[in-house]
């Protein structure tokens, strides 16, 4: 993956189930509090037995992961894994090491999915949208795309208040799924090379990658939200992607969830990238400027001196 | 370089090295005190007629000499927010490193973006005309910085966008 | 926010970085402080997209391929802020992942660190990161601070020597009330560098089969302890043969070599002792410096530094250590009191020295941070952005110091 991407898994995970799993080391006691982005912590313990890891996940918008279906896909995807929830987290999941699965292959993919905990959890409502896409899709060419009515009940706004004051809205319809990032800028740098990057992210299908999603960025809240938006934080920027049928056929779809999970986070991170740029070169023309202006010292204005003889002169 | 801009480089230079000509002086007002009398103000013997040099309403240059110190404001270009935040931020991270910088007035006097204030004791340990040299080229390549940064977010921003925005389509 | 957002503890060393989260007991990364860059690296700051890689990777990347290394810290002290200020962003977002304005972060200094230095941190950790809060602690005094889960302290002391071994330097560092006392500070050129070339010269001496800097370096982990007195251990080595141990090498072709191990075990973490034994550049013991360190330090505070000498870094784990530093040290105050109580003729209640080894030696620096950072005061402690804002960055030039009760 491009240096510029942020991973899908965590990385702390991956590596840790890596030893255990994969490579099989002496299973070892661990009590460990690992953060992920969007507010979400995992606590890794072997409460019971060395060889029994325990692994909890608090992520902050579970209440809304679970209206639309989280736990489903928990079940799905680490089935007999799922354990008795340890206190003040949201679901766990226990890895007994002794009774792995034979094969490497089916390790890997156990590590793989461990590892993938956050993005997993988080893609309850994407699925569910993508679901409901399919379904309208599908009725739409049946009955023509003419007179096709989505019910109101299918067009339905899932919103995931996933940061304090951020939320992701999702908008599943016939023709499209349309995603609305509500970010906020703390501070007034950010701000305006947010700006800069978003119109950027908003001119790219234009100029460069034509099947890319449809981009859209607003101070204000898109229309079909302002009712779910009461309050406004202020400095708040908008930013919708509108993903058409060509990213979400099923061979594209998880990747697609995986990659536009990680929005947020890659924008911000770019934007510290760039203070961090814009820092290094200040620094760098600060010490330009320092030499121009110590230009300006007389040099050897100390220097002693003396006749030609090798003599100093005696002071007065 | 542009037209307009040689013309007004030039005339700061002139300006300034004229202005530059100070001297010891101990305060009238206050006995045994020795201070800049531009920043005191107090003494209007001691001071002289400030200048304003413009090239244009954003890029301004404020000289305000007296007997023994010389105030050089500078507004430099602000096209944009872009620009507004560049600068501000520039002019932050220099007058956070003004004791490396002698001359450099940690806060700059107001309606301007930095200042310096070149006092008889900088003319007496320093040579003037690299001092004049100095203040022309920060005037020169604060510009050429800044249009660079912003250039820069641009293109990087481009990459940024086009790198995210790929995955959804291979 | 203590729950769900655990502090950041960073410890950027000039060799190893340790990552992790407040609150656990070792750091979630540890890694070297080492960036490469390709791109043209920083310098060019034409390039748009500089490509960089931190850590372990960047030592894999280096080698060969058109990636340049580099370690911005060089003697503890950050050197070029801009490979730095990478170097963090790295670290937060590929490794810990987090959002740095919900978490608040601990970093830590050497002592003696400029506060012009502590201003850049700042700078950085709050206008690049928008970081929610900031504490920067000195290293010597977390290490005090991690001996606190030690049996053998009483109460949470903030006075105390600390002896920080790590690869390169040792430092021996007397801390009083919490604060560093910079005139007495001693560094001694002997580190865990030295006492595994040590072992490798012995290896190679002895024409083992296989003396690669990594053998040395595993044997110097598994079967090196300090002995009370070299003459009699070698006695006991030639009377109890098993004590010479084997250890099985792997070649990188697959095969694997036995490798006699002998009296290195017990001769090379003696070079702390005797360290005429390894060079003739350097010939004041550990213990020696130990008490010129204490005894350059202020009257009053003097007792407290004997009674608390905490042990920290990797090179300090050797079985044994701490046993035969205290008796040495020991021995030098009382030879010291005795002559004093045969010139004054008077009587001393006499000093108690006492060498405190514990669990969390090797990274103590860092567990310490973990301690003081997960605590609910912590917070109170911080700096904010806020606080940066309004006042610049001259702030973090005074942290309050910690009192965990």
């Amino acid at each position: 993956m491009a240096t510029e991407l942020l991973e899908y898994h965590n990385v702390l995970l991956k590596s840790l189930f890596t030893e255990a799993i994969i490579e099989q080391q002496e299973p070892v006691a661990i009590n460990q509090l690992v953060s992920d982005f969007d507010n979400v912590t995992y606590h890794i313990s072997t409460p019971e037995a060395k060889s029994k890891i325990l692994v909890s996940m608090y992520i902050k918008s579970w209440k809304d992961l679970v209206k639309y279906g989280a736990q489903d896909i928990i079940k799905r995807e680490y089935k007999d894994l799922v354990t008795e929830t340890e206190q003040g987290y949201d679901f766990s999941l226990l890895i007994d090491l002794d009774k792995l699965p034979n094969s490497l292959e089916e390790r890997m993919k156990l590590v793989a999915d461990l590892s993938l905990l956050r993005r997993n959890t988080m893609a309850a409502p994407f699925e569910l949208a993508f679901k409901k896409f399919q379904a309208m899709n599908k009725e739409a060419t049946q009955n023509g795309l003419d007179y096709y009515q989505p019910s109101a009940q299918d067009l339905e706004i899932m919103s995931i208040h996933y940061r304090d004051e951020e939320s992701i809205f999702i908008q599943p319809n016939f023709d499209r799924v349309t995603v609305t990032f509500g970010t906020v800028f703390k501070d007034e740098t950010d701000q305006v090379f947010g700006k800069v990057f978003l119109q950027e992210f908003v001119d790219a299908r234009r100029r460069a990658i034509q099947n890319a999603p449809q981009v859209l960025y607003s101070k204000q809240p898109p229309l079909e939200l302002r009712e779910l938006i009461k309050k406004d934080a202020g400095n708040v920027g908008y930013v919708t992607f509108v993903l058409f049928p060509a990213h979400l056929t099923a061979q594209r779809q998880e990747r697609c969830i995986s990659h536009i999970q990680t929005f947020r986070d890659y924008f911000h991170y770019h934007i510290k990238c760039s203070k961090a740029y814009v820092h290094s070169r200040m620094r760098f023309r600060t010490d330009e400027f320092l030499k121009v202006l110590n230009r300006a010292k007389p040099e050897n204005i100390e220097r002693e001196r003396k006749t030609a003889s090798g003599r100093r002169f005696a002071a007065r | 370089m542009s037209q307009s801009l040689r013309p007004y480089l030039n005339a700061v230079r002139v300006s300034l090295d004229a202005a530059l000509c100070l001297d010891n002086f101990a305060s009238e007002l206050v006995e045994r005190h020795n201070y800049p009398e531009v920043e005191a103000g107090n003494n209007p013997m001691a001071l002289l007629n400030p200048m304003h040099i413009s090239r244009n309403e954003n890029e301004r240059v404020l000289i305000e000499p007296s007997i023994n110190s010389v105030r050089v404001s500078i507004s430099i270009k602000q096209a944009d927010e872009i620009e507004q935040i560049l600068v501000r931020q520039f002019t932050r991270f220099l007058t956070r490193r003004a004791e490396n910088f002698f001359i450099l007035r940690r806060k700059p006097v107001e309606g301007y973006d930095i200042s310096f204030l070149i006092t008889n004791h900088h003319t007496e340990t320093m040579l003037k005309h690299k001092l004049v040299d100095f203040i022309i080229e920060f005037m020169q390549e604060v510009d050429k910085e800044i249009s660079e940064i912003k250039l820069f977010l641009n293109a990087r921003a481009r990459l940024v966008a086009e790198a995210y925005l790929v995955p959804f389509d291979s | 926010m203590s729950l769900h957002a655990p502090a950041v503890v960073m410890d950027n060393g000039t060799g190893l970085t340790k990552l992790g989260f407040a609150g656990n007991d070792s750091p979630s990364f540890v890694f070297p402080t080492a960036i490469a860059t390709s791109g043209g690296g920083v310098s060019n700051r034409r390039s748009t997209m500089p490509n960089y890689v931190i850590g372990d990777e960047a030592i894999a990347k280096a080698d060969g391929s058109n990636y340049a290394l580099s370690y911005p810290i060089r003697h503890g002290m950050i050197e070029n802020w801009d490979q730095m200020e990478r170097f963090w962003e790295s670290s937060i977002f590929k490794y810990l992942r987090c959002e740095p304005e919900d978490h608040r972060f601990l970093l830590t200094e050497p002592p003696l660190n400029a506060p012009e230095n502590r201003e850049m941190t700042a700078e950085i950790m709050f206008e690049t990161f928008n970081c929610a809060g900031l504490y920067i602690a000195v290293q010597a005094v977390l290490a005090l601070a991690a001996s606190w889960t030690s049996s053998k302290v009483v109460g949470q002391p903030l006075t105390g020597t600390v002896i920080d071994s790590g690869d390169g330097v040792t430092h021996v560092i007397a801390v009083a009330e919490g604060y560093v006392i910079g005139s007495s500070i001693k560094h001694i050129p002997i580190a865990g560098r030295d006492i595994t070339s040590f072992i490798q010269g012995m290896l190679r001496d002895r024409g083992e089969a296989e003396t690669s800097l990594r053998t040395a370096e595993r044997i110097k982990q598994e079967y090196c302890y300090v002995s009370p007195n070299i003459v009699n251990e070698f006695k006991r080595f030639d009377q109890e043969p098993d004590r010479f141990k084997k250890y099985v090498a792997e070649l990188a072709n697959g095969r694997s070599v036995k490798v006699d191990v002998g009296y290195e075990r017990f001769m090379a973490p003696e070079i702390f002792f005797s360290p005429e034994i390894a060079t003739s550049d350097y010939l004041t013991p550990l213990p020696e410096v130990v008490d010129t360190v204490v005894q350059g330090s202020p009257m009053d505070v003097r007792k407290g530094l004997y009674k608390n000498i905490v042990l920290s870094g990797g090179s300090t784990m050797f079985k044994d250590f701490g046993r035969r530093l205290q008796r040495d040290i020991k021995k030098l105050v009382d030879e010291r009191i005795h002559k004093s109580e045969r010139l004054t003729g008077g009587k001393s209640s006499g000093v108690e020295v006492q060498v405190i080894s514990h669990k969390r030696q090797r990274n103590a620096v860092w567990f310490g941070g973990s301690l003081l950072a997960q605590t609910p005061e912590f917070k109170n402690y911080c700096y904010t952005k806020q606080d940066y804002d309004e006042y610049g960055p001259g702030i973090v030039r005074q942290f309050s110091l910690f009192n965990v009760n």
